[in-house]
């Protein structure tokens, strides 16, 4: 039997505006897929932690505040670190289109930005955490 | 193949003239005909059920004059960076002509924080401003006559008690008496329990710190409103409008409630209470919310709290035009929305509007999308003759039955929160959350499912655009640590004896038990320029809860 792909979602930083991470949440669960949500304030350690322990296909952060690159950055930085630059990230929230080609380059496998349809970002989550699968 | 596209075309063309409205219901379901008479308006008894505006039960406005007597207020919130930066686009604000300023801080400043915690540094003067002690307050207000502008305080959790204090500290430094201060602090410490900053606001000593604003106000702050209730928070989480009006009531009351509980008179408080409501996208219902709103405050303060003055009865709202109604796709489109919404809260009767900004799904406003903004209310004030007359849709039978019918819905609701015994308890209990999150739900998957369309989001969509016109919010490298540096600057260069006595006296207030006010003594210690983070700190301490909402800092010893 093939495992459900595991999705962690996290807010990271102090931002406390979840009804989006949370919505993307339900979304992705009535999907067919397995979610763990760390909830708001989460530090980029305790982010990656959780990635490691938790064994996941694809790390979903959530940023309304404006800090998504340096976030980012350092997210995908620990990752590396911990051997975990297989597990794909990416983001959704708040944030300019001029963002998103750096944000790419730092590493983000998919960035959505608020309007995204649920029916394209849960595909995307899909097939990034099937690829991870791939590369097992 | 190309004529197959060609026909394709053709089909979809035709598809469009022949096009029907679907689902001819409101934003919230609320059922329409294809038309209203007389008979759809209830059979209204006009002196009983509307009123002029100006008398009782004010359904339509609360002034007989209204606009001509003073226009609404036009404010746009603002905060970012450090207070120095937020000071600079505040002047910018009055030199486009703002009528008021509306201020709101950074996530350290809800959560209080100072900007040098160590989970801070990277956040300071994201989302608002940064301000961590009496110093940065005296940045921010630098060569602003506070005596004269009207200054809304965007702000709802413990920090809003501090923020008072340091706002009459200033005053008392220019020497001008508190009684001249004018403009408002929202302090609906509760709605924070589910707009995700909860654990850095106790219930209990969140209702605390909001009463003793009250009780300080209403002694020494009479041109002050001493709270709004955040109505506009709760809706952008989804709820519809007939929620809006019925948590957003009873969220009000619970603050009379306390109040009155704590001795003060419904009569001496009620009169500077005030509202933030949202104006969301679907024009009539948003009219129809706000007038059935007035109505029913006005007849639940004099029923169920017993007040006598008019001044008590009336429900004064200030308007944030719905951010979530705003999409970063095509982002012009919002400043159309912005527009309507903003001319659905002058003709509900308005008493302040904050206009958002076409980029708000995008980042803190640009100079340019800020302008833009504040343009769209002169020209509805100027150009439009929307203000000329108050409520100049009363009468309308689709806008009587309308209003008639959510003032049911909310009603019915209000009874279930009373069932489960009431706001605070409905709070606690998880029940106003878990309505909100299945609300949150329920707006996604309309859009999702194509219930309900927006336009450029999920239909009429065109490429992803490459840029933002107008250009985005930079915010600087290296902000953070400049912020957080200077508050380290300020910890080792004030006069610590002075800070650890006052802090001292703060904690012996604030041990006094539930009815010592702090605001003396939080204005004593913001004079000390302790920070925002030691003084609720402290206060946190005395009430039994750790020192720092966050678990990472120990309390100093003083």
């Amino acid at each position: 039997m093939i495992r459900k792909p595991k999705i962690l979602l996290a807010k990271v930083g102090l931002d406390g505006h979840d009804r989006g991470v949370k919505v993307v949440a339900k979304l992705l669960q009535t999907a067919g897929m397995e979610v763990v949500y760390l909830g708001i304030h989460q530090t980029s350690e305790a982010i990656v932690e959780a990635a490691m322990q938790e064994d996941v296909d694809v790390v979903g952060l959530s940023s309304l505040g404006g800090a998504h690159l340096q976030y980012a950055e350092k997210i995908l930085g620990l990752m590396r670190e911990r051997g975990l630059e297989s597990v794909p990230v990416v983001l959704g929230g708040t944030l300019p289109v001029e963002d998103i080609p750096k944000l790419e380059s730092a590493g983000i496998r998919a960035v959505f930005p608020a309007g995204t349809a649920g029916s394209e970002f849960t595909e995307i989550i899909r097939e990034l955490a099937a690829s991870r699968g791939e590369a097992l | 193949m190309a004529a197959n596209n060609q026909n394709e075309k053709d089909d979809a063309l035709l598809q469009a003239y022949f096009e029907k409205m679907e689902k001819p219901a409101t934003w919230s379901g609320i059922p329409t005909n294809p038309f209203y008479s007389p008979a759809d308006a209830g059979g209204f008894d006009y002196a009983r059920d509307l009123g002029d505006p100006g008398r009782f039960p004010y359904a339509r406005g609360v002034h007989a004059d209204m606009y001509r007597g003073r226009m609404w207020t036009r404010r746009e919130v603002c905060g970012f960076g450090s207070a120095r930066d937020t000071n600079g686009r505040m002047r910018f604000q009055i030199s486009q002509g703002v009528s008021g300023l509306s201020v709101i801080d950074d996530n350290n400043g809800s959560l209080t924080i100072d900007a040098d915690h160590p989970l801070a540094v990277a956040e300071a003067g994201l989302q608002g401003v940064s301000v961590s002690s009496l110093r940065d307050m005296e940045d921010l207000f630098d060569g602003i006559p506070i005596d004269k502008v009207s200054v809304s305080f965007d702000l709802s959790g413990l920090d809003c008690i501090v923020w008072m204090a340091m706002y009459a500290a200033i005053a008392r430094k220019r020497r001008i008496d508190l009684g001249e201060l004018r403009g408002t602090i929202q302090n609906d410490t509760l709605h924070f329990q589910f707009c995700g900053y909860g654990a850095s606001c106790p219930v209990e000593l969140g209702i605390k710190s909001s009463v003793d604003i009250i009780e300080f106000c209403t002694r020494n702050m009479p041109r002050w409103y001493t709270g709004n209730a955040n109505l506009y928070d709760m809706r952008e989480n989804g709820l519809d409008a007939s929620q809006e009006v019925a948590f957003g009531l009873s969220l009000a009351s619970a603050y009379i409630e306390k109040a009155v509980e704590r001795g003060l008179n419904v009569d001496d408080i009620a009169p500077r209470r005030a509202f933030y409501c949202s104006s969301h996208v679907d024009f009539f219902e948003e009219i129809a919310k706000l007038r059935a709103a007035r109505r029913m405050w006005a007849k639940l303060m004099r029923d169920r709290f017993g007040a006598k003055d008019p001044k008590s009865l009336q429900f004064r709202f200030g308007v944030h035009t719905a951010g979530v109604s705003l999409y970063p796709q095509q982002p012009l489109n919002n400043a159309i929305r912005i527009a309507y919404e903003a001319l659905a809260a002058v003709l509900a009767g308005a008493q302040s509007i904050h206009t958002c900004s076409y980029d708000e799904p995008i980042g803190l406003p640009t100079e340019v999308s800020q302008s833009l903004a504040i343009r769209t209310q002169q020209i509805i004030a100027y150009e439009t003759g929307a203000a000329r007359v108050a409520d100049p849709l009363g009468g309308s039978w689709y806008i009587e039955s309308l209003t008639n019918q959510i003032e049911k819905r909310a009603l019915e609701i209000m009874a279930e929160i009373e069932k489960r015994g009431g706001m605070v308890a409905a709070i606690k209990s998880g029940w106003i959350l878990s309505e909100i999150e299945s609300a949150a739900l329920r707006r996604q998957t309309e859009i999702e499912n194509g219930e309900k369309i927006v336009v450029g989001v999920n239909a009429f969509r065109s490429e992803r655009d490459a840029s933002t016109p107008g250009g985005v919010h930079e915010v600087p490298a290296g902000q953070g640590e400049a912020i957080a540096a200077s508050v380290r600057e300020l910890k080792r260069s004030r006069d610590q004896r002075h800070v650890a006595d006052a802090l001292l006296r703060l904690h012996e207030t604030a041990r006094a038990g539930e009815r010592a006010n702090l605001l003396p003594a939080l204005i004593d210690a913001s004079n000390a320029y302790a920070t925002l983070g030691e003084m609720m700190g402290t206060v946190r301490m005395a009430f039994g809860h750790p020192y720092d909402p966050m678990g990472v800092l120990e309390p100093p010893r003083l």
